[in-house]
């Protein structure tokens, strides 16, 4: 799935999108997307000058990107909890921050998945994320 | 002594949303949601895998409506796990 087909499926735009291409999708079960981070992401110059550091809320967001494309285009979705969370390491310019992202739960408006980033095949983030998601309600 | 459908399902409740009260002060029938023990719409979520996982059920989207209570939460079960 290219850029055109995730922006198709979430309302992220620039500068939030925070996922490039999403490599599989098995709807209701699991999807792996990534995104590669480069030395001209804004949020670089303040974290930390001379010291550039992917911010730890960035990397959540990215991964509830990931996350969401197993999940149908929704009108809303939105992030409603997260839960153990784990900042393994330290993600840099250069880096292609790998999301692994599987179905825990789903009920009704909310799901919740197990999410983990990889940078170069080890992991540098863990978490579980808890949507929550509005549909077009049914027209008569 | 062997411990009621009813006491399990409150401790799995409690347990998996650390709530700070005992199974002891759970009324049967007392709302879960709301004014009863104050649960959010998250935590029937948490419900959904807790519940399915210990008791070995499956809880669809029509069914939410089970949280109302622990005694219906305890019905649900015993028609889906009726040896229980």
């Amino acid at each position: 799935m290219d850029i055109q087909a995730i922006q198709e499926r979430i309302n992220q735009r620039y500068p939030f999108l925070l996922i490039d291409r999403v490599l599989e999708v098995e709807p209701f079960v699991r999807s792996v997307a990534y995104k590669n981070v480069t030395i001209n992401e804004a949020f670089f110059a303040g974290h930390f000058p001379d010291n550039p550091v992917m911010p730890g809320v960035l990397i959540i967001e990215s991964m509830s990107q990931a996350g969401a494309m197993m999940y149908p285009k929704a009108k809303n979705g939105y992030i409603a909890g997260i839960d153990k969370v784990k900042f393994l390491g330290l993600v840099r310019p250069g880096d292609q921050l790998v999301t692994e992202a599987v179905n825990i739960q789903k009920a009704g408006a909310f799901a919740k998945v197990q999410v983990t980033a990889r940078v170069d095949g080890k992991d540098v983030a863990r978490a579980q994320i808890t949507y929550y998601m509005e549909f077009e309600e049914e027209k008569e | 002594m062997a411990t009621t459908l009813e006491h399990q399902v409150k401790e799995c409740i409690i347990n998996r949303l650390g709530l700070d009260v005992t199974a002891e002060e759970v009324e049967d029938d007392a709302p879960l949601f709301g004014e009863g023990l104050g649960l959010d719409s998250i935590d029937a979520l948490e419900l959904v895998i807790a519940i399915g996982k210990q008791f070995e059920v499956s809880i669809g989207d029509d069914d939410m409506g089970i949280f109302q209570s622990v005694n219906r939460i305890c019905e649900f079960i015993r028609i889906a796990r009726p040896e229980l």
